[in-house]
């Protein structure tokens, strides 16, 4: 029970020191605020008050479009995200593998030979399911008009 | 529904593209379509005009392609209006296309008629086109000292323009240092410095202030360019080196044509903005004959209630505001301080004390236009 | 003919009565009267300045309620 034990004067004091101290940080921020003011330029004030129309008029373009919003709600599920994260992987995978592998002689022999490897069976059915899906969603895209 | 707009200035882009937003479902579903009739493929921030004479500004950032303006749902012509069949609900345009409306919006703005007062084409520097304010500029930088002599024209759009423009030259001049070297002398057409009062009450000390000669009642009669002289109907006479002038202003020549009001300025309803006679036609902006600024601040707020009014006629059957007349004005004094007023039909404006900051919110404003325009801000 | 043409500037500030006037002045004949309605006070003896001066005639000038109500014909 300090406080009970601290004279008038004593509190006093305290108050007037929180004060100064208070003071001296409003002063601080005063001086912030005011090299700040003196550090803008026309220019310079220009530019932000560019970039932050240009901001929000992008802003305001994509979140009005519809499809974008779809698209980030599809995308915004965890298998979406795999599945770009794996086709993105397979991707340079591909790559790294046709740089070094040598350039295909032709003839039907080598489709033979790469028709036989698991691997390309996988790769065939995913495309053909792909191509089934996709084409229904096509269909759709040109029977409602894109809604 | 079809909704024709007439112009794609500040007042029509802004109506145009507010609409756009409000009617989305409807113009989705074909019930409505909108459809602008430009002179150009270019829209032009105006106000900057005044910064591209003190050479603040350059001319190609004043100008946006109007299609990147507009809402992709608006049809976009660059066909100016020929003749206005507002009996038949059609209007006609320069390529011979007939377009046909339920409601028609004409915001054609206004034009400058320096041609009006003998001598001003060729005696007067001014800053109301793109060639004049890089003319003027230069003018300006050749200036080595004299007498600098400003006249107001009537109508004349941006009232606050002439006080602006003597508040520029002289921090311009006393930036290069020759402050001394320039003799300043402001007419104004009517018996104080600005229409304003509570303008004319802060400018007028202002002007004793920096030094700034003025004349009132002084109506731009004739300039005598060989002499250098410029005269009044009012009978008095001002010599000049260089002379700035705010030409008069006209509608557009197409409005007088087809006898559709006095001057080019149309008929408008103060309240509802419908043309006098035609409750399908609304007016904006410089178009109308209202006694209220020839401003893009106008026209912004008259667009915001026409296109509230037309699509709440689509929605509910009936309009939902008037106009107040509300004007809000950026006033530049000089090249660092700034103030603005803001009045409406029933509020005179009530003046601050200019300071930096508001001068940065209008050098931000000059940037924000564009978002503006798009019917955002 | 000459024609009569109200010119309703009650309750505005900006361009204000008298700048008003002198637009339709402009672009009315000579002969014409114009009768401008003004609820600014300053109307009553701004108008009379600036038609005295630059010559025109001053037809009537009276209050009727709030608003003012000035003939002038143009002369020139």
């Amino acid at each position: 029970m300090t406080a009970q034990t601290e004279s008038p004067q004593t509190a006093t004091a305290v108050d007037r020191d929180e004060l100064a101290h208070e003071l001296e940080q409003l002063s601080e921020l005063a001086t912030l605020v005011l090299s700040a003011r003196d550090a803008l330029s026309d220019d310079i004030v220009s530019r932000i008050a560019q970039a932050l129309s240009e901001g929000i008029t992008l802003l305001d373009r994509l979140t009005r479009n519809e499809g974008l919003m779809r698209l980030l709600q599809v995308l915004d599920t965890p298998e979406s995200q795999h599945l770009l994260h794996g086709l993105s992987t397979a991707l340079a995978k591909m790559s790294r593998d046709i740089s070094i592998s040598p350039p295909a002689k032709g003839g039907l022999a080598g489709v033979v030979k790469l028709a036989m490897e698991p691997g390309t069976q996988e790769g065939l059915r995913s495309l053909s399911l792909l191509g089934k899906y996709w084409s229904d969603s096509m269909r759709e895209l040109h029977r409602t008009g894109g809604k | 529904m079809r909704i024709l707009v007439v112009g794609g200035g500040c007042g029509g882009t802004i109506l145009a593209n507010n609409l756009a937003r409000r009617l989305a479902n409807e113009i989705r579903n074909r019930k409505v379509r909108i459809t602008m009739l430009s002179a150009s493929d270019k829209h032009m921030y105006q106000p900057g005009l005044l910064y591209v004479a003190f050479g603040q500004m350059m001319p190609d950032e004043l100008y946006r392609d109007q299609l990147s303006l507009l809402e992709p749902c608006i049809e976009f012509h660059v066909d100016p209006v020929e003749a206005f069949h507002l009996d038949q609900n059609k209007v006609t345009t320069n390529s011979g296309k007939t377009h046909e409306y339920d409601v028609l919006v004409i915001a054609t703005g206004s034009r400058i008629v320096p041609e009006e007062v003998p001598g001003l084409v060729e005696g007067s520097e001014t800053f109301y086109s793109e060639a004049a304010a890089v003319k003027m500029f230069k003018r300006l930088r050749e200036f080595e000292g004299g007498k600098v002599a400003i006249v107001v024209g009537v109508p004349h759009k941006c009232p606050i323009a002439p006080v602006e423009v003597t508040f520029s030259l002289h921090d311009y001049f006393k930036t290069r240092g020759i402050r001394d070297k320039v003799h300043i002398k402001y007419h104004y057409p009517i018996g104080r410095i600005h229409t304003i009062e509570n303008v004319a009450k802060w400018a007028k000390p202002e002007f004793d202030r920096i030094g700034v000669e003025y004349e009132t009642l002084f109506n731009v009669r004739e300039v005598d360019v060989e002499n250098q002289v410029v005269k009044s109907e009012e009978g008095t006479e001002t010599e000049y080196d260089l002379l700035i002038s705010i030409p008069p202003h006209r509608g557009m020549s197409v409005i007088e044509r087809d006898k559709m009001g006095d001057g080019g300025w149309i008929p408008t309803d103060r309240y509802k903005l419908t043309m006098e006679g035609h409750d399908n036609v609304y007016v904006l902006g410089d178009t109308t004959n209202l006694p209220v600024s020839k401003t893009g601040s106008a026209a912004h707020f008259e667009a915001e209630v026409v296109a509230e009014n037309i699509a709440s006629i689509i929605k509910i059957g009936t309009p939902v505001r008037d106009y107040d007349g509300k004007v809000y004005c950026f006033i530049e004094a000089g090249h660092d301080r700034a103030t603005y007023a803001m009045f409406n039909y029933e509020n005179p404006p009530d003046l601050k004390a200019p300071n930096k900051s508001m001068h940065w919110f209008k050098m931000s404003y000059n940037k924000m236009y564009w978002t503006s325009v798009r019917g955002l801000l | 003919m000459s024609e009569f043409k109200t010119i309703d500037a009650r309750n505005t500030f900006c361009p204000g009565p008298l700048m008003e006037l002198i637009t339709y002045m402009k672009q009315a004949q000579v002969g014409d009267t114009l009768e401008l309605l003004s609820t600014d006070n300053g109307t009553a003896s701004d108008v009379p300045e600036w038609i005295d001066k630059v010559g025109h005639e001053m037809i009537s000038s009276e209050k009727v309620g709030d608003v003012w109500h000035l003939k002038v014909r143009k002369l020139k």
